[in-house]
């Protein structure tokens, strides 16, 4: 068991993780469950569930830690883990602004026009 | 096909710069002549792979938020450059910062600009780095002087200062700010140094004065006037931004410029 | 997101604007009248801390010109500006980061009235 003889991620404020497929499986689920609330037609739900569901598929195929990672290729498990965290916060915070909406305002005239 | 496309992105960045790292005159002359038309050693050779990635990248972000993006351009030098509603400027950065696919965490700067003949006079600049992707955004939006902003710091501490000296310098409000208050000027300033309407004088000079020995503010008194110097220079100062021949198609929002402005 | 409620239910019958703080004038208003209270208590204070050569009268009164000076504003939007300023300034002088210098500044004691008649300006040297 690579994850337990693991003592440091080597970065600060990143503490190792002991289980990390109990954890990613208990975030991916989250995050999917949070996305479901969406439109069916978001492009976020669209390209998240993708996301997640791609590295779901991994963390329930592949037992072996260094072997995940190099599968999901995103950094160290504690990482992945991390910008689980970040997504499902994402998530969460996205079904409250529903940004799938259209453009709220149009810009005045000639806002980004360069040179004025 | 989102997460393959945002490692291209990256895998394109660091192309160009192993380029720009080993490049000498010769090999770009040969990478130019095979590429353009343009021969001249001058001339800052195009990268169509990046400017490409980065559109594709743009794009995405445009379709997650078609809410608060008003427009995405890929700038002449590869700069990604998304403008968005004032409104939004809290749920970009959070996207940018938390989606697994941007991971935008650190802010580099936040600044302002004047540009006193629209409508909304100030735009604000956010400049942000991906430390995973190797890769960097700049969010614009914009605003007038009685118009509060969202602050970013619940988004990014680095947020703080920059906000407070965009307040100092800009008169720019930014609400819900934890500590928004002076940092550059001096106590018992008056006006917003960065405005275009700000003379280049200054409205006040200082003097110790000894009848009441301490240090006195007075209105200037310039022998001659400052502010009617003719400040233009003779150089062109926007060489790569001249205007197009014929009018550039209008984007719509979360359209990708097809081009860089040339 | 309490702004963009604040906008909605700002949204009367002309332009909507996003408010600062105020949603009218009267609330602007009251903003404004707690701050000359605030600046009216102070003032005691700073005279002794600042040991300045005035009397609290004159800083009253002085306070009181200062806010009679933009008594013509009337949009909320510019009230709650002035009133943002003033809390800064306010600040400022309750925790002495201000010297004494930039409390007298309020005060004008150098200055010299400009000239307005002819001989006066000739005398002067220069005419801006």
């Amino acid at each position: 068991m690579a994850g337990l003889l693991k003592k440091t991620t080597g970065l600060v404020g990143l503490a190792v993780s002991h289980n990390p497929h109990e954890r990613l499986r208990i975030l991916y689920s989250k995050i999917l469950a949070s996305l479901q609330t969406m439109p069916q037609d978001a492009a976020y739900r669209k390209y998240t569930e993708q996301l997640v569901s791609e590295r779901f598929n991994h963390v329930k195929a592949e037992a072996d830690v260094e072997k995940l990672e190099k599968k999901i290729n995103c950094g160290q498990i504690e990482e992945v883990i991390f910008q689980a965290e970040c997504e499902l916060a994402l998530s969460r915070k996205m079904s409250e602004w529903k940004p799938w909406e259209p453009l709220t305002e149009e810009p005045p005239p000639n806002q980004w026009k360069w040179p004025v | 096909m989102a997460a393959s496309l945002v490692r291209f992105v990256r895998g394109g960045l660091g192309r160009s710069y192993n380029l720009a790292r080993s490049s000498c005159l010769l090999q770009q002359q040969s990478r130019l002549q095979s590429s353009t038309t343009e021969t001249s050693p001058t001339i800052r050779p195009k990268d169509a792979v990046t400017h490409s990635q980065l559109a594709a990248f743009g794009e995405y972000v445009a379709e997650m938020m078609p809410k608060y993006i008003q427009q995405v351009q890929v700038s002449c030098y590869n700069e990604l450059e998304v403008m968005i509603h004032p409104d939004g400027v809290i749920p970009v950065l959070t996207f940018l910062r938390d989606h697994t696919n941007t991971q935008f965490r650190n802010m580099i700067d936040l600044t302002a600009v004047d540009v006193p003949s629209r409508q909304n006079r100030f735009e604000i600049v956010y400049h942000l780095l991906s430390l995973r992707y190797n890769s960097r955004v700049r969010i614009k939006t914009y605003t007038d002087e009685l118009s509060p902003v969202d602050s970013a710091v619940p988004v990014h501490m680095a947020a703080n200062w920059y906000e407070r000296e965009v307040w100092d310098m800009y008169g720019v409000f930014f609400a819900n700010h934890p500590d928004l208050r002076r940092i550059l000027t001096d106590y018992g300033f008056e006006g917003h140094p960065f405005r275009k309407d700000f003379p280049l004088s200054g409205y006040v000079e200082v003097r110790y004065d000894d009848e009441v020995k301490r240090v006195v503010a007075e209105p200037v008194e310039l022998s001659q006037e400052f502010r009617k110097f003719d400040l233009n220079t003779p150089w062109e100062v926007f060489p790569a931004y001249r205007e197009p021949k014929e009018a550039a198609p209008k984007l719509e929002a979360g359209d990708v410029a097809p081009e860089a402005p040339k | 997101m309490a702004s963009a409620a604040a906008t909605r239910a700002a949204a009367g019958a002309s332009k909507v604007v996003k408010p600062l703080f105020s949603r009218d004038l009267d609330e602007a208003k009251r903003r404004a009248r707690d701050l000359y209270r605030a600046w009216y208590r102070e003032v005691p204070t700073t005279v002794a801390t600042f040991q300045l050569d005035i009397n609290t009268r004159q800083g009253r009164d002085k306070v009181r010109e200062m806010f009679d000076r933009n008594k013509h504003v009337t949009d909320p939007r510019v009230v709650d500006m002035l009133v943002i300023k003033g809390k800064l300034e306010l600040q400022e002088t309750i925790h002495v980061w201000k010297q004494k210098t930039h409390i007298m500044r309020y005060f004008h004691e150098t200055e010299e009235p400009r000239a307005t008649d002819f001989l006066s300006k000739f005398y002067g040297g220069h005419d801006p």
